[in-house]
């Protein structure tokens, strides 16, 4: 174990750890903050990855734009101050699902590269990370644009008012 | 209970509605106006002007002061325009015991409640776009009030509240050589005046904030008895000092400014252009006083009693029409003076302007509805 | 000579800290001397003198007035949110600080002997930092918003979250403009691509102009202009604060040194977006043309460093300047512009520089050049004034009423008077609005 492995493991604790406050906590705004937490740890992941790029626009993107945006439509509709009482289910289901897909999802990951030796190439650099999209990844990449064009235009189909 | 939600405001369609208090402690209220408002998001769904938290009870003041003492009254209503408002009350006074005013002293009056009306303007022009955000041109306007103001100090020792007027004609005669000095003054506000004009009338964001926003017809007006810049805004060309002339007014050649696009801008532009003829009126007015000698008040008994009657006086205000009702019983102090005040008329109409604009618009439009709190209180 | 991104991270630990001191100092000073810049400034142009009172010039005003504000009772409101009410301040004021960690203020120096580049730390992705603390430092605003537990502060945080959002992807395209010219998101890299001008004549007198970005990406550094005065709220982008509107928007609840943190973040946001604009379109801390033929001592030592603040003060007084003169625009409008015609536009000139680029790397011949060119500004061209849907004129009364078919159920005369109860005939005899 060198240093970097021990941060690793610690950093991801803290985004485990504030994921799972996320789901726990009664506060509609604080559990949007443990999200900040979560999606930052990854972010810091990363870093310790020397992945600045990814790191960065991790930061850029999901902390600075898709969180603020969702804390944007909890105040646009509620946002109280306080907990709120109202919002939990019974524990039994969520547990099984949520423990049951996450561990069956590791389970299954572990199993399936559990032979597999990955040399990882030189990580980091804003031209890697461009050259492995619109090289070897091209076709997913734009049938993910296809798919955020598509979901645009339903957000905007759906807040037309009928008229 | 709607309070359990404290804070939320695009919740128009769950059944609570965010309420918004703009004042009584707002700076675009000037003073204590107080509106109510529910909004969903930044779109105002009713608003509800709370008014009186400036009550003072003028009118029933007025009744336990006799006829000299009720200018000081008068004065504060509408403090920005305290020469016209001390010229009301004096007019009914003098109307109803049938004094004579001499004409010196007559066409002093007329330049004076001009000069009022161009400081009234000035303030106005300066904190309207203010609240629209341009922090600038409320320096010009002040520049120009305080050139204005140093004459109407020089010769009535009040900077805001005059107390010049006095029943049959004014406190004193006019320090020698002060209607020069008082052109000279009128010069100069004309000639730095362009300063205020080209820094706001026409900007661009400016007319985007104010055109076309708080539309009010010229029916509307009419129907909530909207007067003075705000009616003649809308197309509604009415004007006492040239439809019931009063004072000098009927021998000077009134220009009155109308509009007919009834928004923020034109209210806005009337003020402007009202300034320019303000002074154009006072300076005539000065002339002709230098060419009139005589008194400029007469002499009254020392106990002024006004015999039994009711007379209106109304007065083109600088905010619209000032009316006063006074009904005597030959006493010394008034049995009922009615007060109509413009802004109480005026603020009527923003019960049917504010409802389905933005909160931003809602600042526009509430400021170039131009009132005085004190003058919608009494 | 100049720093590249390879002589960062060798400096000693001690070195590292003088430079965190000397930013964090910079930053402090910056701000406080802003304040009396900003407010003498604004006094000249409102014919008034400003700040006087307090050491020369004024120039300690806002030295006292950081004391008083030290001073003041410290309010929380009782509906608060009371960690995250403390919280926003903090965050929004690190994020500010933050943000300057990447700026070159120099190149080489020598700093007790240890020669060093006169800049904190420099990372292949540095501006993406600038953007990524700027993204972050929203947060200290919503929160605030929120967390005040009050009408005026949730929707300042509702505006400015809306409106940061908005103006850092206009931002973030703006800047992609520079990434491509240069080939590189660091920032001392940057300025060094900056440094080769060319060569000019104009009437005869030769010279060398600056390889300036702003020269050469005009439209991208208009765009970061206007984007950087909507991220920092300055007016006439103000929304968020509107004091007419809103009282003091998201900071109204607060008070004291928490208040003094937010007003230190703006400030320090306006010296950073600022400072950014200099190294990435004013070419740095290079000394600019006429300076430049006085020696190459211009550009080495201490010397960059007075450089790079005249540009940074130029920036701000543009800031001030605009405060002084515009009014507030409405939040529609504001939003409307930033999507409708920021973005588009510069993602067309993205594109078209983009496209530039790749026909110079694939050096095509002349005529093919000239098609490339001339088809995109046909495309565009006819975008622009692709003809819009008129209305239908509207016809006159008359002729509707003359088209309906037949049948149609029987009109009243179009003249037709009503007469006016003798009611309402009295109320409206002397008032008949013009027509």
């Amino acid at each position: 174990m060198t240093a970097i492995d021990v941060m690793l493991s610690a950093v991801g604790l803290v985004a485990v750890g504030s994921a799972l406050a996320v789901v726990s906590t009664q506060h509609l705004v604080r559990a949007g903050l443990w999200l900040v937490v979560t999606l930052g740890a990854v972010a810091v992941e990363f870093l310790l990855l020397r992945a600045e790029f990814v790191a960065w626009v991790q930061v850029l993107i999901y902390v600075g734009a898709v969180v603020v945006l969702l804390l944007f439509a909890v105040m646009l509709t509620r946002a109280p101050i306080g907990r709120s009482t109202d919002l939990d289910r019974p524990i039994g289901p969520a547990l099984l699902i949520g423990a049951g897909s996450g561990l069956g999802l590791a389970g299954l990951f572990a199993w399936v590269f559990r032979d597999m030796r990955v040399n990882p190439p030189p990580t980091g650099s804003a031209q890697r990370v461009g050259e492995a999209i619109f090289g070897d990844w091209v076709l997913p990449f734009e049938v993910l644009s296809v798919l955020l064009l598509a979901a645009l235009v339903g957000a905007i189909v759906l807040s037309k008012k009928d008229t | 209970m709607t309070a359990e939600v404290t804070v939320a405001t695009g919740t128009g369609g769950l059944g609570t509605d965010m309420v918004l208090n703009i004042g009584p402690q707002h700076p675009s209220t000037h003073g204590v106006l107080r509106l109510r408002l529910k909004l969903d998001g930044e779109r105002v769904i009713s608003a509800e002007p709370i008014i009186g938290y400036m009550h003072r009870g003028a009118e029933k003041l007025f009744e336990v002061r006799d006829y000299r003492q009720i200018l000081v009254l008068t004065n504060r209503h509408d403090w920005l325009s305290a020469f016209s408002n001390e010229l009301g009350a004096a007019l009914a006074v003098e109307r109803l015991m049938g004094i004579e005013v001499p004409e010196r002293a007559v066409w002093l009056r007329t330049a004076l409640a001009e000069l009022n009306r161009v400081l009234n303007h000035l303030m106005f022009l300066g904190s309207y776009p203010l609240e629209i955000g341009a922090i600038t041109p409320v320096f010009y306007a002040f520049r120009e009030r305080e050139t204005l103001q140093a004459v109407m100090e020089e010769i009535s020792g009040g900077r805001m509240h005059y107390m010049f007027n006095r029943v049959g004609g004014l406190k004193e005669e006019a320090p020698a050589g002060w209607t020069s000095r008082a052109r000279d003054a009128i010069g100069l506000v004309e000639k730095r005046l362009p300063d205020l004009d080209r820094l706001i009338r026409r900007n661009d964001i400016f007319m985007a904030r104010t055109v076309g926003v708080g539309v009010l017809t010229a029916a509307q007006a009419a129907a909530y008895g909207a007067s003075g810049p705000v009616a003649r805004a809308s197309g509604l060309d009415f004007d006492l000092r040239r439809d019931e002339p009063y004072l000098a007014y009927g021998s000077l050649k009134v220009p009155v400014v109308v509009r007919t696009a009834g928004d923020c801008h034109s209210r806005f532009e009337v003020l402007l252009d009202q300034v320019y003829v303000s002074l154009e009126l006072a300076r005539q007015c000065l002339d002709r006083v230098d060419q009139i000698k005589g008194p400029v008040n007469v002499r009254l008994p020392k106990v002024v009693k006004a015999p039994e009657g009711h007379t209106y006086a109304w007065t083109e205000n600088p905010l619209g029409i000032n009316g006063y009702y006074l009904v005597s019983r030959g006493e010394k102090t008034p049995w009922r003076l009615k007060l109509r005040t413009a802004s109480f008329a005026n603020v009527q109409a923003l019960s049917t302007l504010l409802p389905g604009c933005l909160v931003p618009d809602l600042i526009a439009i509430l400021g170039s509805m131009f009132f005085v709190v004190g003058d919608v209180d009494k | 000579m100049n720093p590249t991104l390879a002589d960062f991270g060798h400096d000693n630990g001690w070195i590292v800290a003088l430079k965190v001191v000397g930013v964090f100092v910079f930053l402090v000073v910056m701000t406080l001397f802003t304040i009396w810049y900003e407010r003498k400034v604004v006094a000249r142009m409102q014919v008034r003198p400003g700040p006087n009172r307090h050491g020369p010039f004024g120039l300690l005003q806002s030295l006292a007035d950081g004391l008083k504000l030290a001073f003041k009772e410290d309010i929380m409101p009782l509906k608060a949110d009371r960690v995250v009410f403390f919280l926003a301040p903090v965050i929004s004021t690190v994020c500010a600080f933050t943000a300057f960690a990447i700026i070159p203020f120099g190149p080489f120096v020598s700093i007790f002997g240890q020669k060093t580049p006169l800049q904190l730390t420099d990372i292949p992705v540095a501006v993406l930092l600038v953007l990524a603390c700027s993204g972050l430092g929203i947060y200290g605003i919503v929160l605030s918003g929120w967390a005040s537990g009050s009408t005026y502060p949730l929707l300042g945080g509702l505006r400015s979250s809306a409106q940061m959002i908005s103006y850092e992807v206009a931002m973030g395209l703006s800047i992609v403009a520079v990434f491509m010219m240069a080939g590189t998101m660091s920032t001392s890299e940057i300025v060094n691509a900056q440094a080769k001008g060319g060569q000019g004549e104009l009437f005869g007198f030769e010279f060398t102009y600056p390889g300036w970005y702003v020269l050469l990406l005009l439209p991208s550094f208009v765009i970061y202009a206007i984007s950087a005065v909507g991220e920092t709220n300055r007016a006439p982008f103000d929304l968020p604060e509107a004091e007419s509107e809103l009282v003091g928007g998201f900071h109204t609840e607060y008070s004291s040194l928490k208040f003094a943190l937010f007003f230190l973040a703006e400030y320090i946001n306006m010296v950073t977006v600022s400072a950014l604009a200099t190294t990435l379109f004013l070419g740095g801390w290079r000394a600019p043309w006429p300076i430049t033929q006085l020696g190459p001592w211009v550009n080495q030592g201490w010397w960059p460093l007075l450089w790079f603040t005249i540009k940074l003060l130029i920036l701000l007084f543009v800031f001030v300047w605009l405060r002084g003169t515009l009014p507030r625009l409405r939040y529609d409008q504001f939003m409307r512009f930033g999507w409708k015609v920021l973005i588009p536009a510069s993602l067309i000139w993205i594109l078209a520089l983009a496209g530039f680029k790749t026909m110079n790397n694939e050096n095509l011949p002349g005529w093919q050049r000239g098609l490339w060119i001339g088809g995109f500004a046909v495309i565009l061209l006819a975008i622009l004034l692709w003809p819009r849907k008129r209305p239908a004129p509207k016809l006159p009364l008359e002729e509707e009423v003359a088209q309906r078919p037949e049948g149609s159920f029987p009109l009243p005369p179009i003249d037709l008077q009503v007469p006016v109860s003798p009611r309402a005939k009295r109320i409206t005899a002397d008032r008949e609005p013009v027509q």
